[in-house]
């Protein structure tokens, strides 16, 4: 099962991604992804992985989407606590360099407040 | 004015014109027909001269009607608390008002329009088995000239709650007819993409220099994975697999497009790095739903064996030797194209010796999951590679079924796919 709880930091949305995010779960993300910054468009978007057992593509295109989402809206979006299994997938589909990844989820909001 | 006892005479018409229209309307399936039906049933029934139909829609919170009487064809839809219908949905009681125009809550603009004079207006809820309010339902002026009475009103109430469990009924095989269509589609849409996978029996494949076996099973009926081979010349096979993100018709359509591109590109003669980049600004020219696919494109020199290849996000392929020896392609740099524009893909290069596999694959491989949720793996993959295959076909079986072992009775997951080359 999955689940994705939302906390606000200052001006930076923090959604952690509990279980797994493939093709199933991805669409809920996406969901949430759009109501959230439709009602409060904030300047950081921190996905925090540290719960996050699985991701597959269908997961990184909704990733992908709220990156451009972020970026047209002049905000950014920061990915970290990946675990080894989950970097893996990222690498694999080269798009490690594509995003900003951080260590952990304090590094992160930082980040998404800068 | 006291209401009379129901006259027997009146109640015995009454009941019959009650299981008139229950049966007729037990036998229409129909939403139009069924609309019509009730429309013309309650006014010879109620006898009036005219009657209007509103149904609920519970996901705009309106009311519409398709035919009111006399006013023509088309829709009409207005909010749900409009009106004497809007005050009937709300309050689930009957209204009875002997004169129109003496009522505040009347819109004579429809007489206006259709020269109709309204006298007296019965309107009452639909409720259904369940106790939803499906609708309304209007009748207009008795053609005796009198208000509509206290058995009127009964009358139309027992009619109301006929028509509403035969719109309900109508509604329902509506949205499983629906459904079916939908489901119809989607086979067609399997079938056609099951098509644009090159057959196995193109007639390069019986050159005595190669051999290519490839197998496909989507998770869902439209699936993402997609697999092509082709002569790029006289000496030069293409061998592509790829993932396409997501499943169902929008990665079908992307998937098409990008088999399109590919194919097409690589004729010009340009190199599996070249074509990636070029494809890739191709797809981002119009890619709204930020889909983007894995690629791993191979340009194989039938007669040195020579693989030219670039990998767009792609899990590595692997090479089998005829002694056994299973070796990792060496990755080279490159991101999923439809992801961002203006990138290089590094060229990568192998040999392949005589007798040699290049085994390629997606996802649907190493992440192939049981039902406690183990995964596949590279080891197990890698494992079954050592054993010796005698040809391509084989291989590939090995490997679907090998999978197949693994998960066991768990649903698969993700599209399954499967590209084993042999240099000869």
């Amino acid at each position: 099962m999955s689940d994705f709880p939302c906390e606000l930091s200052g001006n930076v949305l923090v959604v952690t991604l509990v279980g797994r995010l493939d093709t199933n779960t991805s669409p809920q993300l996406e969901k949430l992804l759009a109501e959230k910054l439709e009602a409060d468009p904030v300047k950081g978007l921190v996905i925090d992985f540290e719960p996050t057992e699985y991701i597959s593509s269908a997961g990184l295109r909704v990733l992908l989407m709220a990156a451009k989402k972020m970026k047209s809206g002049g905000g950014k979006l920061i990915l970290c606590a990946m675990s080894e299994h989950v970097q893996e997938v990222f690498d694999i589909a080269g798009f490690t360099p594509v995003f900003n990844i951080e260590a952990d989820r304090a590094l992160a909001i930082s980040a998404g407040r800068a | 004015m006291a209401a009379a006892a129901p006259q027997p005479d009146i109640a015995i018409r009454n009941l019959n014109a009650l299981l008139e229209v229950a049966t007729q309307m037990g036998k229409v399936i129909d939403l139009d027909e069924l609309l019509e039906l009730i429309v013309t049933k309650t006014t010879a029934v109620m006898d009036a001269e005219r009657s209007s139909l509103f149904c609920y829609d519970p996901q705009t919170h309106e009311l519409w009607s398709k035919i009111a009487e006399g006013l023509g064809s088309g829709e009409i839809r207005f909010p749900a608390e409009q009106g004497i219908a809007g005050e009937t949905l709300a309050t689930r009681k009957i209204i009875n008002i002997p004169n129109a125009y003496q009522d505040s809550r009347f819109n004579a603009s429809f007489d206006e329009a259709t020269g109709f004079r309204t006298r007296s207006v019965l309107s009452a809820p639909l409720i259904t088995g369940e106790g939803d309010v499906a609708g309304v339902v209007q009748v207009l002026n008795k053609t005796s000239g009198e208000p509509f009475s206290a058995d009127d009103e009964k009358l139309l109430m027992a009619l109301g709650t006929q028509a509403a469990v035969a719109l309900q009924r109508a509604q329902l095989f509506q949205v499983q007819l629906e459904q079916q269509k939908t489901h119809e589609a989607l086979r067609l849409a399997a079938d056609i993409q099951m098509n644009m996978l090159p057959r196995d029996d193109e007639p390069f494949l019986a050159r005595k220099n190669l051999e290519v076996a490839s197998y496909l099973r989507p998770a869902k009926e439209v699936g993402g994975d997609f697999f092509d081979y082709f002569l790029v010349d006289d000496d030069h096979l293409a061998l592509v697999i790829a993932d396409v993100s997501d499943k169902g018709i929008p990665a079908a359509l992307f998937m098409a497009i990008t088999k399109t591109l590919i194919k097409s590109v690589a004729r010009t003669g340009l190199k599996p790095d070249q074509i990636l980049r070029q494809v890739n600004d191709d797809l981002l020219q119009q890619n709204e739903a930020g889909m983007f696919v894995t690629i791993f494109l191979a340009i194989v020199d039938l007669n040195s064996g020579e693989v030219a290849y670039a990998n767009a996000g792609h899990g590595h392929p692997y090479q089998v030797t005829t002694s056994g020896e299973v070796i990792k392609f060496e990755a080279v740099g490159g991101v999923a194209l439809g992801v961002t524009d203006m990138i290089d893909f590094d060229a990568g290069v192998a040999l392949l010796a005589p007798g040699s596999f290049l085994v390629a694959y997606t996802d649907g491989v190493n992440e192939a999951m049981d039902a406690d949720d183990a995964e596949y793996g590279y080891e197990r993959l890698e494992a079954l590679l050592h054993k010796k295959m005698a040809d391509s076909a084989s291989l590939v079986r090995a490997i679907t079924d090998d999978v197949e072992t693994f998960v066991k009775q768990a649903p698969q997951s993700d599209d399954l796919t499967v590209l084993v080359y042999r240099h000869r």
